[in-house]
């Protein structure tokens, strides 16, 4: 018990209060507010994006401190934060990010001794979406919006301007960006991701957003409470798929994915 | 031009080129070596040709060249999984592929029969059912039926009705499924659905290829 304690002492509005050390190495899980993104850009730290894998060890690793039937995107931030020298991890746990994030940030205070700070991202200053809409490798596209994380500057619409869709996939990054190869390049982005981008992580309205003219594949991670939405807007789409994938994609959802867009008359890129 | 869908224990060809271009099937473990066909099929297909189809848009071309309602459930339960598609208004609606939970329904069946020399088209449907979700799990209610004195018969009846069940829920319990695969062939399996059974048989990813071969893919040199 006294270890949490002090831990608590730790979280509570750290940026009114404490600094970023010089160089620091900081994990973030999630989309931290603008604020602390600035900040740790002042502070010239290095960012790890905590929720893509980062290091190459076992996933089972983390099963002593989470149920194995759980988000794969937040067992790879614990798995990323056992093995990474951090000095500090930022946290969302607000609307932009999930209960669960909130319930790992506690098992963080309890086995890190650094500093977890947990965030509330409810930014609501729009920074547009081009790089959801505009044609490229759709992983490539991924790769992009969750690296822009670490940014504080907007995309240009000019250097990404838009294309004709001819898919959809909306959702959040899967854990396995293997599955985004299986998409064409004018596929635009929805959900989650594109609330990313916006850097509005907490935008539902935006989030619920799809267009229902293009065959739109609905994907959450499997026990993500986001797969209720994903299946909901699947439904009211008139040509949807729901998918939920949970650690790797297997050969099964892969043939999903591309009989999906197949018989929907999309070209797809990998057979 | 040779078609084939390279299922798990039994593989299925068609030659276009042939006299009668009627499609016929080996055993999996008898395949020729050196085997190459024009157009595959099939969770081993990637191995015997250039031209590939996944298994999925194979059941669906097929669905759609064999059944001539506009809305239907499509279900083919092979040897070691289960998929389907649902189509409405002549459109693709939904699917699914269960190859973990559904894992070895079909090959599980197909071993019982011999084990327990049965014969599957001398079996009533029973009334009672097991839980079953997987093959594998699902002999343990076998074993424990035949031990509390149910003959082996019926614990296997209950348990191929259970699978049955199982793979009506995974399509999304239609009033009216199209069966394919091999297992149109076994009257127990097909007479424990809840709802009417129309069987195609277990060329339909075949006609599926031939759909595809016809309409979808050139494969010239």
């Amino acid at each position: 018990m006294k270890k949490t304690q002090q831990s608590q002492n730790r979280s509570p509005d750290f940026l009114s209060s404490a600094s970023i050390p010089h160089g620091a190495h900081v994990g973030i899980v999630g989309v931290p507010p603008l604020a602390v993104i600035e900040k740790l850009h002042e502070a010239r730290a290095i960012i790890f994006d905590l929720d893509e894998p980062q290091v190459k060890a076992d996933m089972e690793l983390t099963a002593a401190h989470l149920p194995r039937v759980y988000c794969a995107i937040l067992r790879t931030v614990v798995l990323n934060a056992l093995h990474l020298k951090l000095d500090m991890i930022f946290i969302d746990v607000g609307p932009g990010k999930c209960d669960c994030a909130f319930h790992v940030s506690t098992v963080l205070l309890d086995i890190l001794d650094i500093p977890i700070i947990r965030t509330r991202n409810e930014d609501s200053v729009s920074f547009g979406n081009p790089i959801c809409q505009t044609q490229m490798n759709l992983l490539e596209k991924l790769k992009k919006i969750t690296k822009g994380v670490q940014s504080s500057v907007a995309f240009e619409v000019n250097e990404y301007p838009p294309c004709k869709p001819t898919a959809g996939f909306w959702g959040v990054p899967p854990r396995d960006f293997s599955l985004l190869t299986l998409f064409p390049d004018t596929t635009h982005i929805y959900g989650w991701t594109r609330c990313m981008e916006n850097k509005t992580p907490a935008d539902t309205t935006l989030e619920e957003q799809f267009n229902a003219d293009i065959p739109t594949i609905f994907f959450a991670q499997s026990f993500c409470a986001k797969t209720a939405l994903a299946k909901f807007l699947a439904t009211r789409h008139p040509k949807a798929l729901y998918l939920d994938v949970d650690v790797t994609c297997s050969s099964s959802t892969r043939a999903k994915i591309q009989a999906f867009l197949e018989l929907s008359g999309v070209p797809h890129v990998a057979r | 031009m040779l078609l084939a869908d390279f299922g798990t224990s039994y593989c299925k060809f068609l030659d276009l080129a042939g006299q009668d271009r009627e499609p016929y099937m080996l055993p999996t473990k008898k395949l020729p070596k050196g085997l190459h066909v024009d157009l595959a099929t099939g969770h081993n297909g990637k191995r015997f040709s250039e031209h590939y189809v996944n298994e999925l848009t194979a059941l669906a071309r097929g669905g759609e060249e064999l059944i001539r309602s506009r809305d239907y459930v499509l279900l083919d339960c092979g040897s070691r999984d289960i998929k389907y598609v649902t189509y409405k208004n002549g459109e693709l609606a939904d699917m699914g592929w269960n190859s973990e939970c559904g894992a070895s329904m079909g090959f599980t069946i197909e071993l019982l029969e011999r084990y327990y020399d049965l014969d599957y088209a001398h079996l009533a449907v029973p009334k009672t059912t097991f839980s079953v979700t997987c093959g594998v799990l699902g002999m343990s209610h076998i074993f424990d039926a035949v031990t509390s004195g149910i003959s082996e018969a019926e614990a296997v009846a209950r348990f191929v009705k259970g699978i049955a069940i199982n793979a009506y829920r995974f399509c999304g319990s239609p009033e009216t499924l199209y069966l394919s695969g091999g297992l149109c062939d076994n009257p127990l399996f097909v007479g424990s659905f809840p709802c009417k059974v129309v069987a195609l048989g277990r060329y339909v990813l075949i006609k599926g290829l031939e759909a595809t071969a016809g309409n979808h893919l050139s494969l010239a040199p």
